[in-house]
């Protein structure tokens, strides 16, 4: 590296997993094979790779102290976004809250992703085309029916918070952590693949042929080629035992055993969840991830414990329990002959051209007269108590209680009950009426404590369409939304 | 005192129901001749209509307009305006009827509500509203939706309970079955709404109206013209509008719906009356919590006691103060558009004391007609009747 690149360390990391967990035997069961022991972490109707990795990064910035207004790119790994062509990157920034102006990219394609946006954010660090970036790295992939995939592939996301500082900044000072080394290697090969009209990914070829031939060769040869070398690895794991295998030729210890054994193949976050437990404890740590004839590294030197890696542990327990039936549903494999009713509106058009940005960066217009807050903006150009007119949008807190409640039991497709509906009191003192989740419904009550988390609405025509649904409390606080960081976060939109 | 310029002289409307057999032009023709069939003596000239149709996209017709009915009741060429203004869109045509005879441009003035719910499948009809509103905002919200959250506030606020809320059920199907036009025609005991599904908690299957084809119509021409028609003709003593903010979130209160309570301290100015005074009302009771919010809401009851009171029998026919006689939307039925003057029929034959076995004790001539709807009850409609001139 050139003396003119400037240093780059880890400020915050944040983790998410989808609110199920399905038994790998219950695909088994249904195909009339093995299945195997592993459980899988998936997402529910409402989750996917783009809520996954909102949540991860609202929970990194958290950990990182920093606001949105100091992030100066995004840059997102996904095998597969939630629009194969179309605006993903900007649903996720404005989510996250980022101004229309941020930096970044998304990188997707092949579980390698995730390790190319980590990449690509380090050298815009470095190059001084950005101070502070979100990588964010998530993958829901959709397996073929009936593929071993079926039983390996499970869901999550994982972010860091990178910052440039300066070489003078002594270990005391600088962040807790550094990226120090990096090493690519790639070979033309097909394995897993998916083609443009497919719903689900295919298998690789001959699993003995992939291993020997390619994923140990890959990550060995890219592995031995960073760092020290480094004692920790985090390894992606397509199966669940390559990983050991890769492990026991590169030497020192494996830390993404417990990952990946809570929530199956991560795809694209394989690396950074794997290694994100890991950045709570001082020494060096090699980050390899694998996709697509892809193998990437990069070693990290920890310093101090990093901000949010205590909480990893715990950001990714629990989940709820869930059917291979329940399972194919949510991912659209299995479906009612029945049309479902048609949003009023095609998510294409006008309505939520205002719609999208509105509640994605769920806005309210504040009354500068009387201080009441009317929401959405769009269909409030006068104040909902005073009258007035003089209104400045501003983003909301996603905290609040519950003023009143019902649970929805009876809806036309795609909807599917228990839907509870909650109109809550946020603590900045605007109203809202979102959805909640299914999970809640039976504890519901009036003054229950509640956060917005994104969530998936529906996909609609073909189109995910996104906005908030409220969590209660204890819900949120295993797996569903931020731990309260957010709230902190009261600012004018620049209009 | 009261305004009394206009008098209702026919009302009348058909038997309500899944109507699968009538097109919304016959539900029409038929409320018409009911209305004509109902005036004491001669063959009123009609010189205009307002026709009330709420929602035309629910039976796959997005361009219902004024002409529609006057051809299909024999009157094409007169002028006629249809009127939407939601759940109110009946009762707000009535009042706007009464303000053009009273304006002295029309004489004799059809009043005509027709509503077709059910040609649509159940899941394309009013519960597609799911899918209706802000693209975001209002995922889910289907019309149950809209009073649910009031009954588990005023749940939690005043100790309301399941079983008040069935009363409400109890007692309107109870009227239903002596009201021949109504859609059901069957008890039901407060353990059977209990035990029926649950549709949007808290509310149940039995908590809630039935979608129901339908139509009604009433005659009005000018207090003194009356006479040419009935010796017993039933004056409008006042009436009043309010809107509300339209979205749940948006409400100052979720233990009442103020557009009811503006609505009907307008009206009741314009009457010179007051609650006390009324002896029967037909109110909106799509779902059983909203009759009790509009029984507080319309000052029969103090706020916070709807439930007690509908479980003790105050709104019962032989109450205190007699509510829905008619079997109310919850048995008669809520085809949109025709609900509100299927509720002035209902006042109308009550005041005369023509409801045979529901009629109720007429002690002041004076009866309350109420409606209250658009998405999160943004606007509501009081009509007074009265039979005193």
């Amino acid at each position: 590296m050139t003396t003119d690149l400037r240093p780059v360390g880890i400020a915050g990391v944040g983790v998410a997993a989808p609110s199920l967990r399905l038994a790998a035997g219950e695909v088994g069961r249904a195909w009339g094979t093995g299945g195997g022991r592993a459980t899988l972490a998936v997402c529910d109707a409402d989750e996917d790779t783009l809520t996954l990795a909102w949540l991860a990064a609202e929970r990194a910035l958290e950990a990182a102290g920093k606001t949105p207004a100091q992030v100066s790119g995004l840059w997102w790994g996904t095998t597969r976004p939630p629009f194969a062509e179309g605006p993903s990157h900007p649903f996720l920034a404005a989510a996250l809250g980022l101004g229309g102006d941020v930096a970044g990219g998304l990188s997707a394609g092949s579980p390698h992703a995730g390790m190319e946006a980590l990449v690509a954010a380090w050298d815009a660090l470095a190059a001084g085309h950005a101070d502070v970036a979100l990588v964010v790295t998530s993958d829901a992939l959709v397996p073929g029916l009936g593929t071993a995939g079926e039983t390996a592939t499970g869901a999550g996301a994982g972010a860091l918070v990178l910052i440039a500082f300066s070489p003078s900044e002594s270990n005391g000072s600088g962040p807790p952590a550094r990226l120090v080394d990096r090493a690519t290697r790639a070979l033309p090969v097909v394995d897993r693949v998916r083609g443009d009209a497919e719903a689900g990914t295919g298998d690789v070829y001959d699993a003995r042929l992939f291993r020997e031939e390619v994923y140990l060769p890959l990550v060995a040869d890219v592995g031995a080629a960073i760092g020290g070398p480094p004692d920790r690895w985090a390894l992606a794991d397509p199966d669940g035992k390559l990983a050991a295998a890769a492990g026991r030729r590169l030497g020192g210890s494996l830390v993404s055993g417990e990952v990946r054994s809570a929530l199956g193949d991560t795809g694209a976050a394989a690396g950074l969840l794997g290694a994100a437990g890991a950045l709570d404890t001082p020494g060096s740590l090699g980050i390899v991830g694998y996709g697509g004839g892809r193998a990437t590294a990069v070693a990290v030197e920890v310093q101090r414990p990093v901000p949010g890696a205590a909480d990893v542990a715990g950001r990714l327990a629990g989940g709820e329990p869930t059917s291979y039936t329940h399972l194919l549903r949510a991912r659209g494999q299995l479906e009612a002959q029945t049309d479902p009713i048609p949003m009023g509106l095609p998510p294409g058009g006008a309505a939520f051209v205002r719609g999208n940005a509105e509640m994605l960066s769920l806005e309210g217009a504040r009354c500068r007269a009387c201080g009441t807050v009317s929401t959405p903006p769009s269909v409030h150009p006068h104040c909902i108590a005073c009258g007035g007119a003089d209104l400045e949008v501003v983003s909301l807190v996603r905290r609040g209680t519950i003023q009143t409640f019902v649970v929805n039991q009876t809806m036309p497709p795609p909807f599917q009950a228990p839907l509870p509906l909650v109109v809550l009191d946020l603590e900045d003192g605007a109203r809202l009426m979102v959805q909640g989740v299914p999970a809640d419904a039976p504890e519901m009550a009036v003054g229950d404590q509640v956060f917005l988390t994104l969530r998936r609405y529906a996909l609609e025509r073909g189109i995910p369409v996104y906005g908030y649904k409220a969590l209660r409390a204890g819900a949120a606080a295993e797996a569903g939304g931020p731990s309260g960081g957010p709230s902190a976060r009261v600012q004018e939109v620049a209009k | 005192m009261s305004w009394n310029k206009v008098a209702v002289v026919g009302a009348g409307l058909i038997k309500m129901g899944e109507l699968f057999d009538q097109s919304y032009e016959q539900m029409a023709a038929g409320a018409y001749s009911a209305a004509l069939a109902g005036v004491d003596r001669g063959a009123p000239e009609i010189d205009a209509a307002i026709v009330a149709t709420q929602r035309g996209s629910l039976w796959g017709q997005e361009g219902i307009g004024g002409n529609t009915v006057p051809s299909a009741i024999g009157l094409s060429g007169i002028p006629c305006t249809r009127v939407e203004n939601a759940c109110p869109s009946g009762s707000d045509a009535f009042r706007i009827g009464a303000m053009v005879v009273a304006s002295g441009v029309h004489d004799v003035v059809l009043v005509i509500g027709v509503e077709k719910m059910r040609d649509k499948s159940t899941q394309e009809g009013l519960l597609a509203r799911a899918a209706a509103g802000h693209p975001l905002y209002n995922r889910g919200e289907t019309a149950p939706v809209l009073f649910a959250p009031f009954a588990t506030r005023h749940m939690h606020e005043f100790g309301t309970t399941p079983e008040m809320l069935a009363s409400v059920a109890v007692k309107n199907h109870h009227n239903g079955c002596l009201d021949p036009y109504a859609h059901f025609q069957s008890e039901v005991t407060i353990e059977q709404v209990l035990a029926s599904p649950l549709v949007c908690s808290p509310l149940r299957l039995l908590d809630c109206c039935p979608q129901t084809d339908g139509a009604a119509a009433v005659i009005l021409t000018s207090a003194d013209r009356a006479g040419e028609f009935t010796d017993r003709p039933v004056y409008v003593a006042g009436f009043g509008v309010a809107t509300d903010h339209p979205y749940l979130h948006e409400k100052s209160t979720y233990v009442g719906l103020p557009a009811t309570t503006l609505a009907s301290s307008r009206a009741y100015e314009m009457a010179g009356i007051g609650p006390a005074d009324v002896d029967m009302a037909e109110v909106h009771d799509c779902f059983t919590i909203t009759e009790i919010l509009d029984i507080e809401d319309l000052g029969f009851v103090e706020k916070g006691k709807g439930g007690p009171a509908s479980l003790e029998g105050e709104t019962a026919l032989d109450g205190r103060i007699p509510v829905n006689p008619s079997g109310g939307l919850l048995a008669k039925g809520h085809p949109i558009g025709a609900t509100g003057l299927a509720q002035i029929t209902e006042c109308f034959w009550q005041l005369r004391e023509e409801a045979g076995e529901r009629q109720v004790a007429v002690r002041n001539g004076i009866a309350l007609q109420h409606n209250v709807g658009g998405r999160g009850s943004g606007v509501s409609v009081v009509n007074i009747l009265t039979r005193n001139r």
